[in-house]
C-alpha cells in the first residue's frame, strides 16, 4: 500500500472513530465502543510484550488490575486514614479532602483521573519490572508459567486484602473524572473520547517504538536472544523495559476501565482476561501494532453484537428449514468455545494473525537476480591504530570446563593488533568454545582474557561487544524474520544512543542518528557489491547461504569492532565466493581491522593469516607461520592420525 | 492475500452490515406493547442459575400475555447476557453495556434482574440516570440500596433498584439469632467461597453471631474452584466449634456438604439461601446433605397456598423444577406487571416514571406473600425463613420443595 | 483433637491428595521430557476422563452413593472403570497430539503451547455447554469404611488412592525402564536427533507418551471422582496448576520428581492451609513455583534446565 493509501485509511478511521458518537446515539454501542477501545489498548500493551520482544506473558490482567485497584484506592471512599497535619500538603494539591465523621475527621482521598493515568502506568511499570525480573534467564514456557503465577497472584491478593480494596464484594464510590468542572458522569461518550485517545497514544507510542533502536533491539531478542548478545544488546534491560511499557499501557487502561465502570471487583481480572487479551493479539497479528487494534476491537464486537444476532440468524435459519435444535440454539455461551478454537485454528493455518507484522516485500525480477556479481568499493573503517606491534587480544592460561569435560585447557593465545590470526583443528578441538569464552557466551573456569590491556573475562556478552569485539557464528545465527538491513543495523546497537523516550518524541537528534546509521548500515552493505544492497528489504531466512554469510559479517562490521572473530565464514561457500570474501577480508584488514579467524579450508588461512594457531582436544598443539605449521607433525597427526604423519 | 486496503474495506462492510442489523432487530411492529429488560449472566458458570431466573420470570410473563397482556398491553422481553467469556461469569463492565441498552431503548419501561449484586453497582447509576426501575431476585448486597451510598448507585435520589429478595443486612444477622436462640450454639467456625455474595453473608453473620454471644472460632475462604476443603475442614474439626455457618453459593457449597458429612458428621451445620436449591441435593447428594440448615431471604411459599399450582406449571412447561431465585424472579414479574396495571388503569401513559413510581407504592400479592418496599427499594417483609434438609422418601431426593423442611422465620435483629 | 493429632491427619490428608497430584504431574512431566512442551490440555483431558468415568460407572448401574458393592463385584466394576478411563483419557491425549500439536512440530517458541491453551479451552467449554455447570454426584461402588487410629481416621478410599498411585507409578517407573519403549522414550527426551538417528521412531515415542500421560490423567480422575464423590467441569483448573507445581517441584522432565514432586505439594497444600489458612494456599504455591524456576529450575531431581541453550 502506497503512502498515500496508507495516510488516507489512517485519516479515514480516524475520522470514523471521532464521529462515532455523533452517527449512532445509542448510549449502549457507545458503551459497547468504549469497552472494546479499552481492549485494544491492552492488546496493544501485551502486543509490546508477546509480539516485540517475544516474551510470553500469561498474567498480563495482574498489570490492569493493578492499574484498576490504584485509581480505586486513589479516588474513593474506601481508605479513610485518621487525619493529621501531614495530609496538610496533599490537601493543597487538591488530592485529598478532609471529611468530618461521626468517629473524627478523615481523609477521603479523591485523586484527579486525569493525574492517576499516567501514574497507574508508572506503578504498573514497576510491577512489571518486578514481575519480569525473575523471568529473565527463563525460556519461553516457563516464562509464561511464572508470568501465569502471577497474574493468579494479583486477584488473590486484593481479594484476600478487603480493608484495601474490599475484597470479594468489589470497590464502592469509585470517583468519575472531571474535566474543568464537568463531570462525566455515567454518560458514555465522554469516556468512549477518553479510550480513543488513549488508544490512539498507545498505537502511537508502539510505532514510534518500533520502529526505532528499542524496537530492534527487542526484536533480535525475540529472534535470537543469543545473537542479540552478542551484537550488544543487552538483554537484562531490554526485557525489563519490555516489560515495563507493556505493564504501564495495561495500567493506564485499568485506570480508565474502572473509572467509567466506577467499580472494580478481582473477578474481573482473572486468567480469562489474560488468555482473552492473548486471543485478540494472535488473532489480529502478533507483533503487528495495528493487527491487535483490529483483532481487539473485532472480537469484541463479536461477543456484544454479532453473536446476538448471528443466534437470530441461526433462529430465523432454523425455522426456515424446520430444525428445532437451530431455532434454539444461543450463540452467546459459545463465545469461549469459540474463542479457544480461534486460538487453536490461528495457530495451525496463520500463525502471523490477521494483518501480519511482517510487510511483503517486493521480490527481485529475473534481471535483477542474475546480475552479475559485483565487488564495491570499501569506505574507511575507522580503526583505531594500536601501533603494529601491539598485543590486542592476549589469553593466557584459558581452562573451560562442561561439567567433566574439559573442552578447553590452558590455552594460550595472543592477536596482536592489525593483523589476522587463524585458529584451526579438528572437529571437537575447542575452536567455538574459545570463541564463545572470549565474547562471554560461556564462563571461563581459569585464565585471563585481555582486550586493548583491560581483563574481559567476567564480562557480559553485550559488553564485549561494547569494548569492540564482533564476532559471526559457525551456523549463521541471523534474526531470521527481520530484513537484511534491520539485521545490520542491530549490529550497530551498542553504538547508538537513543532510549524509549527519544524513540517515542523523535527529536531532531534521533533523527539524524537513524538515518546516519541507516545510511552506514547501506555503505556496509555495499561492501558486498550488488549482492545484498537489492535485497536489503527482504527477510534474512530467504537469502541464499553465501548471502546469510555476508550479511551476518556485515552486522558484525556494523558494531565498528577492532577486532572481528569469524567463525568458519567461508564454509558452505564454492571457490568462487571464497575467494571473493577471502579478498575482502585481507582489504578490510588493510584499513586497520584485526581479525580473528575459524577456518578449515587452509587456502584461505594460506592466503590471509600472519600467524595460525592449532587446537586439538582443547589445547594449543602448534603456533606460527601458516606454511610452518602446516608441515608440523602434531598437526598433520591431528588431522589425518597417526599413519599419515610418517606418510 | 489479504491486503490493508481489502481488509479495511472488509471491515467496514461488516461493521455497517453489523450497524444495521443491529437497528433492523428493533423494528418490531405493535399495537400497544410495553417491553420488559431481562439482564442475567447467560454466559459462563451461573448461567444454569441465569436460566432458572429467566424461566421463572418469563412463566409469569407468558401467562399474562396468554391472557390478553396487561391493562391490554402486550409484554415483550428484551433479554440480555451480561455474562461475558472474559469474566467466565458474570461481568460488571457487560452489565453496564446492558443498562445503558435497556435505558436507551424507549420502549423498556421497567427491568428484571441482575442475577449478581457485582453487576448491580455497575448498573444501579446508569439506571438512575435513566428512571428506570428494576427488580431484582436475587442480589443481595446490601450497599446498593444503603442511603449512605446513595450518591453513588442513586444520583437522581428516587430508588430504582427493587428487590423481592432481603439483603444479607438480614439473611446473615438474622441466622446468627437462630443460631444463638433456637439451636443454642455457643461456638462456630465461618466459611465463605470468596465471592462478593459469599464474603458479604458471612460477614454480616459473622458480626451478628459475635454480638449475640457465639465466639467464633475462626474465620477462612475457600476457593470454589478447588475441590478439596479436607484441609479446611479438618482443621475446624480440631477447634471443635458447636456449629459451622457457610456463606456462599452452590459450586462450593457441595463440596462442603459432601466432605463435611465425612470429616464433621455430627456438627450442626448451616449456611444462606446458597445452599437452598436442587444443585445441593443433586451435586451433594443423601446422605451427606441430610441435616443442613438453610436460609431464604424471603418468607416461605409452601405457606401460600397458591404456590403449588405456579410450581407444577413451571415444571411443566420447563421441564424442570423452579429454584428458590425461580419464584422470587416470578415475583418480580408480577411486580412489573401490577404496576403497568395500575399506570394504565389511572389513565397516566405507562411510561418508565410512572411504572418506577407504581413499583415503589406496590402491594403486590405474589407467592412469598404481599410485597411492599421501602424507600430504598428493599422488601419491606424482613422474614428470613429457616430450613432444614430432611430426607423425604417419598418425593425425589433433588425435589426442593419437599427435601427442604420448613422450620419457621428466624428471630428478627434488632 | 489435639494439635498432634489434627497435624497427622492433615499428612494423611496431603498425602491422598498429593497421590492425585503426582499422577497427573507424571502426565506433564512425560510430555514435557520429549517434546519440552507444556501441555495446558493436560489438565481437561483429566477433567474430561472424570465425566467417562462417570459415565462408565453409570452404564453398570451404578449411581450415587447408594449402590455399594463388595467383593468381585467391586473389583470388577472398578477394573471397567479404569480401564475405560484411562483408554478414553489416552485416546483423547493422542488425538490431541496428531491433530494439534504434530502440525507444529518444529515450530520455534510459544506456538504450540499457545495452541494447548485453545486446546484446553475448547475441552473445557464443550463439557460447560453440553453437561452444564453443575456439580455432579459422582457415583461410587466403594462402601464407606473408616479406621480409627487414635485421633487420626483413615478412610478405605485413602487407601484405594495410595494403592492404585503406587501401583500405577511402580509400573510406568518399570516400564520407563525396562522395556524398549521405555527406553526408547528416555533416549528421545535426552537428544531426539541421536535417537532417530539410532533407528528409534520418534513419532511413535512421541504417541507413546501422549498416551501413557493422558492415560494416567485418566486414572488421576476416576480416583478423583470416587473420593470426592464429585467431578464438574472446573476440576481440571485448580489441580493442573498444582500438579504443574509439583512436576517443576520434582525436577520436569523426571519421572521420580514427579511423584516426588506431588507429594509435596500435597503436603504443602494442607499443612499450609493448617497452620496459616486456606485462603492463601494458592499464592503460597505459586510462591513456591516462581521460586523453584527461578532460583532452581532442575528442581529435585531434574536435569534439563529450562533456560536457554
Amino acid at each position: 500500500m502506497t503512502r498515500t493509501g496508507t495516510r488516507l485509511a489512517v485519516f479515514g478511521v480516524t475520522a470514523a472513530a471521532l464521529l462515532f458518537p455523533l452517527v449512532n446515539q445509542n448510549d449502549a454501542d457507545i458503551d459497547s465502543a468504549a469497552n472494546a477501545l479499552a481492549f485494544a489498548a491492552l492488546a496493544l500493551g501485551l502486543n509490546i510484550v508477546v509480539g516485540f520482544a517475544g516474551l510470553l506473558d500469561l498474567g498480563y490482567a495482574a498489570f490492569f488490575a493493578i492499574g484498576a485497584y490504584a485509581y480505586g484506592v486513589a479516588s474513593s471512599w474506601q481508605l479513610q486514614p485518621a487525619w493529621n497535619g501531614l495530609w496538610e500538603p496533599f490537601q493543597w494539591l487538591d488530592l485529598v479532602t478532609r471529611f468530618h465523621t461521626a468517629g473524627g475527621d478523615v481523609v477521603h482521598f479523591q485523586v484527579s483521573f486525569w493525574l492517576m493515568l499516567p501514574t497507574a502506568a508508572v506503578i504498573a511499570a514497576f510491577f512489571g519490572v518486578l514481575f519480569g525480573a525473575p523471568t529473565l534467564r527463563l525460556k519461553g514456557d516457563y516464562l509464561a508459567i511464572v508470568t501465569l503465577g502471577f497474574g493468579e497472584i494479583v486477584p488473590i491478593v486484593a481479594r484476600n486484602t478487603p480493608s484495601v480494596t474490599n475484597g470479594a464484594m468489589g470497590l464502592n464510590g469509585v470517583a468519575a473524572p472531571r474535566l474543568f468542572g464537568f463531570d462525566f458522569g455515567i454518560d458514555a461518550t465522554p469516556y468512549y473520547y477518553v479510550g480513543v485517545a488513549l488508544v490512539a497514544f498507545l498505537i502511537f507510542t508502539s510505532q514510534r517504538l518500533k520502529d526505532s533502536r528499542i524496537g530492534r533491539a527487542w526484536m533480535a531478542i525475540r529472534e535470537d536472544e543469543v545473537a542479540a548478545m552478542a551484537m550488544g544488546v543487552d538483554r537484562v534491560r531490554y526485557k525489563l523495559l519490555a516489560f515495563a511499557i507493556g505493564a504501564a499501557f495495561a495500567g493506564a487502561t485499568g485506570t480508565f476501565y474502572v473509572a467509567k465502570l466506577q467499580t472494580a471487583t478481582p473477578e474481573m481480572f482473572m486468567f480469562p482476561v489474560s488468555v482473552m487479551i492473548l486471543v485478540m493479539v494472535v488473532f489480529g497479528g502478533i507483533g503487528s501494532v495495528w493487527g491487535v487494534v483490529v483483532g481487539a476491537l473485532l472480537l469484541q464486537v463479536l461477543q456484544s453484537w454479532f453473536l446476538e444476532d448471528l443466534s437470530g440468524w441461526l433462529h430465523a435459519l432454523g425455522r426456515l428449514v424446520g430444525v428445532d435444535w437451530l431455532q434454539h440454539v444461543e450463540l452467546a455461551p459459545s463465545i469461549e468455545l469459540i474463542f479457544g478454537l480461534i486460538l487453536v485454528l490461528m495457530m495451525l493455518y496463520r500463525r502471523e494473525g490477521l494483518i501480519p507484522a511482517a510487510r511483503r516485500r517486493r521480490t527481485l525480477n529475473l534481471d535483477e537476480q542474475t546480475i552479475e556479481p559485483a565487488c564495491g568499493g570499501f569506505a574507511e573503517l575507522a580503526a583505531t591504530d594500536h601501533g603494529s606491534r601491539v598485543p590486542l587480544l592476549e589469553i593466557v592460561d584459558l581452562t573451560v570446563r562442561f561439567g567433566g569435560l574439559v573442552a578447553l585447557r590452558s590455552v594460550e593465545l595472543s592477536v596482536t593488533a592489525h593483523s589476522v590470526v587463524a585458529v584451526i583443528g579438528p572437529n571437537g578441538s575447542g575452536k567455538s568454545t574459545l570463541f564463545n569464552a572470549i565474547t562471554g557466551l560461556v564462563p571461563t573456569d581459569q585464565g585471563a582474557i585481555r582486550f586493548a590491556g583491560k581483563e574481559i573475562g567476567r564480562l557480559r556478552p553485550h559488553q564485549v561487544l561494547e569494548r569492540g569485539i564482533a564476532r559471526t557464528f559457525q551456523n549463521t545465527r541471523l534474526f531470521p524474520n527481520l530484513s537484511v538491513l534491520e539485521n545490520v543495523m542491530i549490529g550497530m546497537h551498542a553504538r547508538l544512543a537513543t532510549g524509549p523516550v527519544g524513540a517515542v518524541l523523535r527529536l531532531p537528534a534521533t533523527r539524524s542518528e537513524e538515518a546516519a546509521a541507516r545510511e552506514r548500515a547501506a555503505e556496509i552493505l555495499s561492501l558486498f557489491g550488488n549482492r545484498l544492497l537489492p535485497r536489503a528489504d527482504h527477510p534474512a531466512a530467504s537469502l541464499s547461504y553465501a548471502n546469510r554469510r555476508r550479511t551476518e559479517i556485515a552486522r558484525a562490521l556494523a558494531a565498528q569492532p577492532e577486532l572481528l572473530m569469524l567463525d568458519e565464514p567461508t564454509a558452505g561457500m564454492n571457490p568462487a565466493e571464497t575467494l571473493e570474501l577471502a579478498d575482502q577480508l585481507r582489504s578490510l584488514n588493510r584499513y586497520g581491522l584485526t581479525i580473528l579467524l575459524i577456518e578449515h579450508k587452509l587456502d584461505v588461512v594460506a592466503m590471509l593469516a600472519d600467524k595460525v594457531v592449532v587446537l586439538d582436544h582443547g589445547e594449543k598443539i602448534a603456533e606460527g607461520l601458516p606454511a610452518a605449521v602446516r608441515r608440523d607433525e602434531e598437526v598433520i597427526r591431528a588431522y589425518l592420525g597417526r599413519n599419515a604423519a610418517f606418510a | 492475500m489479504l491486503s490493508r486496503r481489502s481488509l479495511i474495506i472488509q471491515l467496514s462492510t461488516t461493521a455497517l452490515v453489523g450497524a444495521l442489523a443491529t437497528h433492523a432487530r428493533s423494528a418490531a411492529a405493535a399495537d400497544k406493547t410495553v417491553k420488559i429488560g431481562i439482564n442475567l449472566p447467560f454466559t459462563g458458570a451461573d448461567a444454569h442459575d441465569a436460566e432458572l431466573i429467566k424461566d421463572g420470570a418469563l412463566l409469569a410473563i407468558d401467562e399474562a400475555n396468554a391472557q390478553g397482556g396487561v391493562a391490554g398491553y402486550k409484554i415483550e422481553v428484551l433479554l440480555l447476557d451480561d455474562g461475558t467469556a472474559t469474566a467466565g461469569q458474570y461481568d460488571p463492565a457487560q452489565a453496564a453495556t446492558n443498562a445503558r441498552k435497556m435505558v436507551a431503548d424507549k420502549e423498556v419501561v421497567a427491568a428484571i434482574g441482575p442475577q449478581m449484586s457485582g453487576s448491580g453497582k455497575a448498573m444501579s447509576p446508569i439506571l438512575s440516570q435513566g428512571d428506570l426501575a428494576t427488580v431484582t431476585p436475587s442480589s443481595t448486597n446490601p450497599d446498593i440500596t444503603d442511603p449512605k451510598f446513595a450518591g453513588q448507585y442513586r444520583p437522581k435520589g428516587k430508588a430504582i433498584y427493587f428487590r423481592t429478595v432481603t439483603t444479607d443486612a438480614f439473611q446473615g444477622p438474622n441466622m446468627a439469632n437462630y443460631y444463638a436462640d433456637v439451636l443454642k450454639v455457643k461456638s462456630v467456625y465461618v466459611l465463605d467461597d470468596s465471592g462478593a455474595y459469599g464474603v458479604g453473608i458471612a460477614d454480616t453473620f459473622q458480626a451478628q453471631a459475635e454480638k449475640r454471644g457465639i465466639k467464633v472460632l475462626g474465620r477462612d475462604q475457600l476457593n470454589p474452584k478447588e475441590t478439596d476443603y479436607s484441609t479446611t475442614l479438618t482443621k475446624i474439626k480440631s477447634l471443635n466449634p458447636d456449629a459451622l455457618y457457610y456463606g456462599g453459593v452452590a459450586q462450593a457449597g457441595v463440596k462442603v456438604v459432601k466432605q463435611a458429612s465425612d470429616i464433621l458428621p455430627k456438627m450442626i451445620k448451616g449456611g444462606g439461601d446458597g445452599l437452598y436449591g436442587a444443585e445441593i441435593l443433586r451435586g451433594a447428594g443423601f446422605p451427606a446433605a441430610e441435616g443442613w440448615y438453610a436460609t431464604i431471604a424471603a418468607p416461605n411459599i409452601l405457606e401460600n397456598p397458591d404456590a403449588a399450582p405456579v410450581i407444577d406449571r413451571f415444571a411443566k412447561k420447563y421441564g424442570q423444577q423452579p429454584e428458590n431465585y425461580s419464584i422470587t424472579a416470578y415475583d418480580a414479574a408480577l411486580v412489573i406487571l401490577d404496576a403497568v396495571k395500575r399506570v394504565a388503569a389511572s389513565g397516566k401513559e405507562v411510561t418508565r416514571d410512572a411504572v418506577r413510581d407504581a413499583i415503589q407504592t406496590a402491594h403486590v400479592k405474589t407467592l412469598q406473600g404481599e410485597i411492599t418496599f421501602d424507600d430504598n427499594g428493599d422488601l419491606r417483609n424482613r422474614e428470613i425463613s429457616v430450613f432444614r434438609i430432611v430426607k423425604d422418601d417419598k418425593y425425589p431426593p433433588d425435589d426442593v420443595l419437599h427435601q427442604y423442611k420448613y422450620l419457621g422465620v428466624a428471630p428478627q435483629s434488632s | 483433637m489435639s494439635d498432634y493429632g489434627v497435624l497427622l491427619q492433615q499428612v494423611v490428608n496431603g498425602l491422598s491428595l498429593g497421590a492425585m497430584y503426582a499422577l497427573l504431574a507424571l502426565g506433564f512431566t512425560l510430555v514435557y521430557g520429549i517434546l519440552e512442551l507444556i501441555n495446558f490440555a493436560h489438565f481437561n483431558v483429566f477433567m474430561v476422563s472424570s465425566f467417562v468415568g462417570m459415565w462408565a460407572l453409570e452404564l453398570l448401574g451404578i449411581s450415587g452413593q447408594g449402590h455399594v458393592l463388595t467383593g468381585p463385584a467391586l473389583a470388577g466394576a472398578l477394573v471397567f472403570a479404569f480401564a475405560v478411563t484411562m483408554l478414553a483419557g489416552g485416546v483423547l491425549g493422542v488425538a490431541i497430539e496428531r491433530l494439534s500439536l504434530r502440525p507444529l512440530r518444529g515450530v520455534p517458541g510459544t506456538a504450540a503451547m499457545i495452541t494447548t491453551i485453545g486446546v484446553s479451552y475448547i475441552l473445557f467449554n464443550v463439557i460447560l455447554l453440553t453437561v452444564g455447570a453443575g456439580s455432579e454426584n459422582y457415583p461410587n461402588p466403594l462402601p464407606v469404611v473408616r479406621w480409627q487410629f487414635g485421633e487420626v481416621t483413615l478412610e478405605l478410599k485413602t487407601l484405594l488412592i495410595w494403592g492404585v498411585a503406587t501401583a500405577l507409578m511402580m509400573t510406568l517407573h518399570l516400564f520407563v525402564n525396562r522395556t524398549r519403549l521405555g527406553k526408547a522414550m528416555r533416549a528421545t527426551a535426552q537428544d531426539a536427533e541421536a535417537a532417530r538417528m539410532m533407528g528409534v521412531d520418534v513419532d511413535r515415542v512421541i504417541v507413546a507418551a501422549f498416551f501413557l500421560g493422558s492415560a494416567l490423567a485418566g486414572a488421576a480422575a476416576l480416583i478423583f471422582g470416587l473420593y470426592y464423590n464429585y467431578t464438574s467441569f472446573i476440576i481440571g483448573y485448580t489441580a493442573g496448576l498444582r500438579a504443574f507445581t509439583a512436576a517443576v517441584l520434582g525436577g520436569i522432565g523426571s519421572v521420580p520428581g514427579a511423584m516426588v514432586g506431588g507429594v509435596l505439594i500435597g503436603l504443602i497444600e494442607t499443612l499450609g492451609g493448617q497452620l496459616i489458612a486456606v485462603r492463601w494456599t494458592d499464592v503460597i504455591i505459586f510462591s513456591i513455583l516462581i521460586l523453584v524456576l527461578v532460583f532452581v529450575p532442575t528442581g529435585l531431581f531434574g536435569r534439563a534446565v529450562p533456560t536457554k541453550s
